[in-house]
């Protein structure tokens, strides 16, 4: 076993060998490893890696299938033959939050969905993109006084394109979505600005799951 | 198209009247029903389509049973079933719409309902489909169905506490300004945690760029508030 | 032919588990597992509610029985038809109960209309079965003509059943569509959204919105036909008799899609009635009723069509009886085509119409069935009470009827074939 650099009093960088042992089993923070994470200026100054990174994001990200109402129609209709937005690598609308980068919210958001669908939200890996598609999600639309829908979906989670229109023709929305190309290319997403911390939903009295 | 052609006078003198039945048709149907149940009418009422009775509300169940199972009347499609609030001293109103092949008019019964305690005998045992009918007058209207035996709430949640189609819940010119607002924390702001968007790594901008969120609506002495689209 | 003795056969996973569970227990001192059979399980299960439950129904549906199970097939579901959660029961790969829970999706249309005029109404209608928005207006425009005492002129009955046509025709069309997808095939669907933006590029140049179309007025409709409008239906109509046959046989001789559709979720004619199932459901069981034959409207006097049923009542039939009212639909368009007046299109009414106080109720056939409207009016500019009556909420109480001994991907495929819009489910 033959550790090379140690840095500054860190755990020691293990170049696998034969006979290495069980240096390779002890636990390491990702964290505080030098090889691991952004240190530093490397946050801050793109590289040429980060730039491809960020190209390959945004032309393949998947949307996750969640259409509420109307506007899924016409999310539909956008992803279909006549306005594909296959060609710009949506072809897969994910039944799973795991495997989606973007969550198009199509449709209007009612209180009694806002629960499942922050939890959805929640359940997608980072990066991740919200783009509130319609007028309902937008500030509640045409329900502005209704006693059961959530007055725009930036009320529950952080919006990164707002397209509106009720419905959004499919041009519309695929303008929202080369403008979340623009964000990704960017890194101007509000994924940014998120911290995991667990758990940590609002449950309230007779919250049925 | 030849076969399809009909004679103008025929098709100008269909058009033009929205009754569908001459009269005497109606009249069968209003024949029949003083006949059969006139103990319990207290108010009938023909329209162009629409034969229309009133009822109490506990006869409701006795008076459908005849008119779906009798042979002159056989009213055997329950079209809809919906609850009325004729305001915030007034009574409730259940009204029923048939259909029968033998009346082609629309048979609305109206069953009124007491306000103080609004009950009414269920007809899930004649049409099973009015399961989600009534379930839904208890979810908007607060109407009990006795003997139905799943009457919870469906289209609210079941911790909801308000029967919005009541004429004392009222709407207001803002949404956020209705006694429903803030019933769900997902639309009070004061129970969200926003530390979660302050720190987080792999940001590529400075921390000096991150502003605090704006502070709330405090209006200080001297100051006019910025939002003056309605009074606060 | 080999015979495999009792003692050598494999034993059941479940039974293994519990004849250890018991053993361990006796060894540990304590009791058996289950003492009653039926308990009502708490909170520590997916989508059992953590409060006791309120009906009998509900105690009904969440006490589990041996080896049951419930699975949440959530408000987010891989099916299209929107946000509706079904917990199911089910006892390996057999459903035992479904219960759907609703409301995901309620907007609360009917107080929002109390509040608004006659017009503003007919633009809330619009998204409520946001398939079928042409027969959402022309429901409550026929009940505020009859609150009013007007009748629309002729011209205008006339673009109103053409354009309810087109409607009934990209809706069905859509049903074929999410039917086939429900079930995994992935291809006509597109053919489908091809069929429905040709006819909503026609409707769009006649009413200028792709979907929620804002057409109908109190009184007629909003605008008249165009050029455009008329060049794009001439040039549909050449073509749609062959594309809809295209459609059509892409999937109806499909192995496939005959086995997971013959047979499955059938009902008959008197359990329809029962539960209040109308339109394409309730002809597919064999029960001819059509309010456009049963209870005339509009223009439907004059036209001639024919109210054709199946007799089986399964998955199969009602897709059938869709791909027959397609071609109905398209032989009343010709007929609509070949004899529209020329006239105005909308009568002369205020913008804000107070009706006198009075009641109206009108039915339309929608593509999902009886969808009706029933209307007081106080005799102000607002209506007093708005009720619609949305033909997929009340078809959803089919499925937890014809689903329990079925599989629970049959679920999705039969509640494709009754098609319901969650927004007409829960306005």
């Amino acid at each position: 076993m033959l550790p090379v650099a140690t840095g500054d009093g860190g755990p020691p960088i293990i170049i696998p060998d034969q006979g290495a042992g069980d240096a390779l089993l002890q636990p390491f923070d990702m964290e505080e490893h030098p090889q691991g994470g952004f240190h530093g200026l490397l946050e801050v100054i793109p590289t040429k890696a980060d730039y491809v990174l960020d190209l390959i994001r945004a032309n393949s990200l998947w949307p996750l299938l969640s259409g509420l109402s109307c506007c899924a129609i016409e999310m539909m209709s956008t992803a279909t033959s006549v306005n594909d937005i296959d060609r710009f690598g949506m072809f897969p609308f994910r039944a799973s939050p795991r495997q989606a980068d973007v969550l198009i919210v199509a449709g209007t958001l009612t209180t009694k969905m806002a629960g499942p669908l922050v939890r959805l939200w929640e359940q997608m890996p980072e990066p991740k993109w919200v783009v509130a598609m319609g007028t309902c999600t937008t500030s509640g639309g045409r329900f502005k006084r209704s006693y059961s829908v959530v007055q725009g979906v930036d009320r529950v989670m952080p919006v990164d394109v707002y397209v509106p229109g009720c419905p959004p023709r499919p041009e519309g929305l695929i303008y929202g979505m080369m403008k979340l190309h623009e964000l990704v290319k960017q890194r101007r997403g509000q994924w940014s600005t998120y911290v995991d911390r667990g758990p940590q939903r609002t449950r309230w009295e007779g919250d049925v799951r | 198209m030849e076969h399809v052609r009909r004679s103008r006078t025929a098709a100008h003198a269909l058009g033009r009247r929205r009754a569908l039945t001459t009269p005497v048709a109606a009249g069968a149907l209003v024949r029949l029903l003083t006949e059969h149940l006139s103990a319990d009418l207290r108010d009938l009422w023909t329209d162009a389509d629409t034969v229309e009775f009133t009822i109490d509300g506990a006869r409701a169940l006795d008076v459908l049973t005849t008119l779906r199972d009798d042979d002159d009347f056989a009213f055997f499609m329950l079209a809809d079933a919906a609850a009325v609030d004729y305001g915030p001293n007034e009574h409730f109103e259940v009204v029923y719409h048939l259909f029968s092949w033998k009346h082609p008019a629309w048979l609305r019964v109206r069953a009124r309902v007491d306000r103080a305690e609004p009950r009414l005998p269920t007809i899930t045992g004649l049409w099973e489909g009015a399961m989600f009918h009534e379930r839904e007058m208890y979810d908007m209207m607060g109407i009990v169905f006795d003997g139905n035996r799943d009457l919870r709430r469906i289209y609210m949640s079941p911790d909801y506490r308000s029967f919005p189609h009541r004429k004392d819940f009222v709407l207001p010119d803002d949404a956020a300004d209705s006694a429903a607002a803030g019933v769900n924390p997902l639309e009070r702001p004061e129970t969200w945690d926003l530390t979660r968007f302050r720190d987080a790594p792999g940001v590529t901008f400075a921390a000096s760029e991150l502003r605090e969120d704006a502070p709330a609506e405090a209006v200080e002495d001297g100051e006019t508030l910025a939002d003056q689209s309605r009074p606060r | 032919m080999t015979t495999i003795d009792r003692d050598t056969r494999i034993p059941d996973p479940i039974e293994l588990d519990r004849a250890e569970e018991e053993r361990l227990r006796a060894a540990a001192g304590l009791g058996p597992v289950r003492t009653e059979r039926g308990e009502y399980a708490g909170f520590d299960q997916v989508g059992i509610p953590d409060r006791p439950p309120q009906t009998e129904r509900e105690r009904e549906v969440y006490s589990l029985d041996e080896g049951e199970m419930l699975v949440n097939m959530g408000p987010q579901h891989p099916s299209t038809h929107g946000v509706m959660r079904l917990v199911v029961k089910v006892r390996g790969e057999i459903i035992v109960d479904i219960d759907p829970v609703l409301g995901y999706l309620h907007r609360g249309i009917e107080k929002l209309c109390e509040n608004a005029t006659y017009t503003t109404v007919l633009t809330y209608v619009d998204p409520m079965d946001y398939l079928s928005t042409m027969h959402n207006e022309h429901a409550p425009a026929i009940a505020f003509e009859k609150l009013y005492g007007i009748e629309p002129p002729r011209r205008a009955e006339y673009i109103r059943a053409l354009v309810v046509e087109l409607n009934r025709i990209f809706s069905h069309g859509l049903m074929m569509g999410f039917l086939a997808l429900d079930m995994g095939g992935l291809t006509p669907i597109l053919y489908a959204f091809i069929n429905r933006d040709e006819i909503v590029d026609m409707l769009s140049a006649i009413s200028g919105q792709r979907m929620l179309f804002n057409f109908f007025r109190v009184g007629g409709v909003n605008f008249d036909t165009n050029d455009e409008f008329l060049s794009r239906l001439g040039t549909w109509r050449s073509r749609v008799m062959k594309n809809i046959e295209m459609n059509e046989h892409m999937i109806t001789d499909n192995e496939i899609f005959r086995a997971r559709t013959i047979g499955m979720g059938t009902l008959t004619g008197q359990e329809a009635i029962s539960l209040g199932v109308t339109g394409p459901n309730l002809r597919a069981s064999g029960v001819p009723f059509d309010v456009r034959r049963a209870h005339p409207y509009s223009i439907y006097r004059e036209l001639e069509f024919d109210v054709i049923t199946q007799e089986s009542g399964d998955s199969y039939a009602r897709y059938l009886q869709r791909i027959a009212e397609i071609k109905q639909s398209i032989h009343l368009i010709d007929q609509i085509i070949d004899r529209m007046p020329h006239g105005p299109v909308q009568a002369q009414v205020p913008g804000i119409i107070r009706p006198k106080p009075g009641r109206a109720y009108a039915a339309v056939e929608s593509p999902r069935g009886l969808y009706s409207v029933y209307s007081i009016s106080d005799g102000g500019p607002n209506p007093y009470r708005f009720r619609m009556r949305d033909p997929s909420f009340i078809s959803l109480q089919a499925v937890p009827k014809v689903m329990p001994g079925k599989l629970v991907a049959d679920t999705m495929a039969v509640m494709a074939s009754f098609d319901p819009v969650m927004g007409g489910v829960d306005k």
